[in-house]
């Protein structure tokens, strides 16, 4: 069955006044429902333009643009504008109402009673994770990060099915921003919004983007596709720039572990000779060795260790960094790097799975 | 003028006592003159920021309009304006009223334009209409300005209200006139005294009003809490 997209662009175009060229030129793009796609590219590549040409805070200078099938200029901006959520960088709290009426912007907009309104204020509040106790307060009393979560929840407020969203997480500090993003994903698996992002962010970007368009200057649009894609093929030299030099760590991130097949590791039984402990150090090129009984991993011993005629009954070292099979590769990649057997173990809970080492993972992106 | 001799005291309580009545009535007809210049006031430089602010080349020959008539020496507005409306409560007002209109008009449109950018943005983004925005949005944040323009403007409504004792109205400056005329200090203290009381008891009230129309700026102070 053939479903409509949820935004559709077909050659839009914007020229501001004044200006020669286009900032956004000729674009389309076709946006399903329920996917995040994250634009990103440099200033000046329209993406904002883009963004706010969908709610038609800005009107393209040709082209046509749906939302849910419709062409977006059938009906009064301000009324399609209630059915598109919009977050902005700056948030943009209304400073003279307190949370809860900010919250409930759009349901007042849109003339619902008062009792239904209290009832989704109160829903999103504990949505967006905001302690209920700062519902009667005003924005200035609030903190960015609490800030931006009123911003999400009175986007979300009147269920609209689009989510447009102008470097929403801009304006707070890196481990606030983590944060943010962590729980959008977690809202978006729950809810199954349409969502637009716009960020210069590339990591962002692969984070948060179901398909990433990568834009370049005068609204050209260079690569559409999933991050992994992207990654693993750019489409072209500006693409890659805009990935940067560490493109190959950042596939990495998109890599689960339960996708590559462990190696065992050197590793013997409690009570084995040391002459087993030579050989499978040998067979792994290391200076080190496990011990596990069954599928309980008890440690590790240096070579240097070994001096007597079998393995140490005791003394054996802790891994001290656990991976579990939903990691990814570039957290069993920080793991090695930084431990000093330069392999990382893979546990399901107290179980052994079996260990990554740096060949692994370069195989795995050279695949 | 000070030449209080020792069988004239300087001020009369006396004088006072036995004119409460006539005090209390023309601190009334202050309040009402001082009342009805600011309200109308208000309207008019109402409708003049609404032109500027939707038609932006207007606020120019606006403002300079307003600043005309506020240079105006008062005494040469009224003696102008008396043989065309008479010694009577128009003449009063369109004199009262000129002197408003500059700082209204600029604090209504200054307040507006200090809207923040981002705030308009997110609002009209999430679906306000113009009137709604200008209603909801814009003129409450624009209050605290707005506000302020209204308290410079009472005060100098208040003194400005004397003048008009000139062509028969005055409130507090019927006394002050009549003191001049026949040299007794004592009606000059009163109506003068009155006078800065009550605009500073405006002012004071203009003060709380302000509190309560934008209790929004008055809890900054709980951030962090």
């Amino acid at each position: 069955m053939e479903v409509a997209p949820m935004i559709r662009l077909e050659g839009v175009t914007k020229t501001f006044p004044g200006s020669e060229t286009p900032a956004v030129d000729r674009l389309s793009l076709t946006i399903e429902e329920g996917e995040t796609v994250v634009l990103v590219g440099p200033s000046g590549c329209g993406k904002t333009t883009t963004l706010k040409m969908i709610n038609r805070l800005i009107e393209p200078t040709s082209g046509v643009i749906e939302v849910a099938g419709t062409d977006v200029t059938t009906e009064p901006a301000h009324e399609l504008r209630r059915r598109i959520g919009y977050v902005i960088q700056q948030v943009g709290l209304l400073p003279h109402r307190t949370v809860a009426q900010n919250v409930a912007t759009v349901p007042r907009l849109l003339g619902w009673e008062k009792t239904r309104i209290d009832a989704r204020v109160d829903e999103l509040v504990e949505l967006v994770r905001l302690e209920p106790s700062i519902r009667d307060r005003y924005p200035a009393e609030l903190s960015g990060g609490q800030q931006q979560r009123v911003g999400v929840a009175r986007a979300l407020a009147a269920d609209p099915p689009v989510l447009l969203m102008d470097e929403p997480f801009g304006a707070v500090d890196p481990i606030v921003r983590a944060n943010l993003q962590q729980e959008l994903q977690v809202l978006q698996a729950r809810l199954g919004k349409t969502i637009v992002l716009v960020t210069h962010d590339i990591d962002e970007a692969i984070t948060l983007g179901d398909r990433i368009a990568v834009l370049n200057v005068g609204g050209i649009l260079e690569q559409f596709d999933a991050p992994g894609e992207i990654l693993a093929r750019p489409a072209n030299p500006f693409v890659e720039s805009i990935l940067g030099r560490d493109r190959g760590i950042k596939r990495l991130s998109l890599l689960p572990i339960s996708g590559v097949a462990l190696e065992s590791g050197p590793v013997v039984m409690p009570g084995a000779s040391a002459q087993d402990a030579r050989r499978v150090m040998d067979r792994y090129g290391t200076d080190w060795f496990g011990v596990a009984e069954g599928e309980r991993m008890l440690g590790w011993h240096w070579a240097a260790d070994l001096t007597d005629s079998v393995v140490p009954a005791t003394g054996a070292r802790p891994f001290l960094a656990r991976l579990r099979r939903g990691d990814s590769l570039r957290d069993a990649l920080d793991v090695i790097v930084t431990s000093h057997t330069r392999a990382a173990p893979v546990f399901d809970g107290d179980r052994f799975l079996g260990m990554l080492t740096a060949e692994t993972i370069a195989a795995e992106l050279a695949r | 003028m000070i030449v209080g001799g020792t069988e004239r005291p300087f001020f009369r309580w006396d004088w006072v006592g036995s004119h409460v009545g006539e005090i209390l009535e023309r601190v009334l007809e202050h309040l009402v003159l001082t009342g009805i210049a600011i309200g109308v006031g208000l309207i008019i430089s109402a409708l003049l920021a609404g032109l500027a602010l939707r038609y932006r080349r207007t606020y120019g020959p606006i403002t300079w309009l307003s600043a005309g008539l506020y240079a105006i020496p008062s005494l040469a507005l009224f003696a102008f304006l008396v043989p065309i409306t008479g010694f009577t409560m128009l003449t009063a007002q369109i004199g009262l009223v000129s002197y408003t209109l500059l700082i209204l008009v600029r604090s209504i449109v200054t307040g507006i334009d200090g809207v923040d950018p981002a705030i308009r943005e997110a609002a009209v983004g999430l679906g306000y209409s113009r009137r709604r925005l200008l209603l909801e949005v814009e003129l409450p944040l624009a209050m605290p300005v707005i506000l302020t323009g209204i308290r410079v403007t009472a005060v100098t409504t208040v003194g400005l209200v004397t003048i008009t004792a000139l062509i028969g109205r005055g409130g507090l400056g019927f006394f002050i006139l009549r003191g001049l005329g026949r040299f007794f200090e004592t009606e000059i203290i009163v109506g003068t005294v009155l006078s800065v009381a009550l605009a500073a008891a405006l002012d004071g009230l203009l003060v709380v009003v302000g509190r309560m129309v934008a209790p929004w700026t008055d809890r900054r102070s709980r951030v962090g809490a």
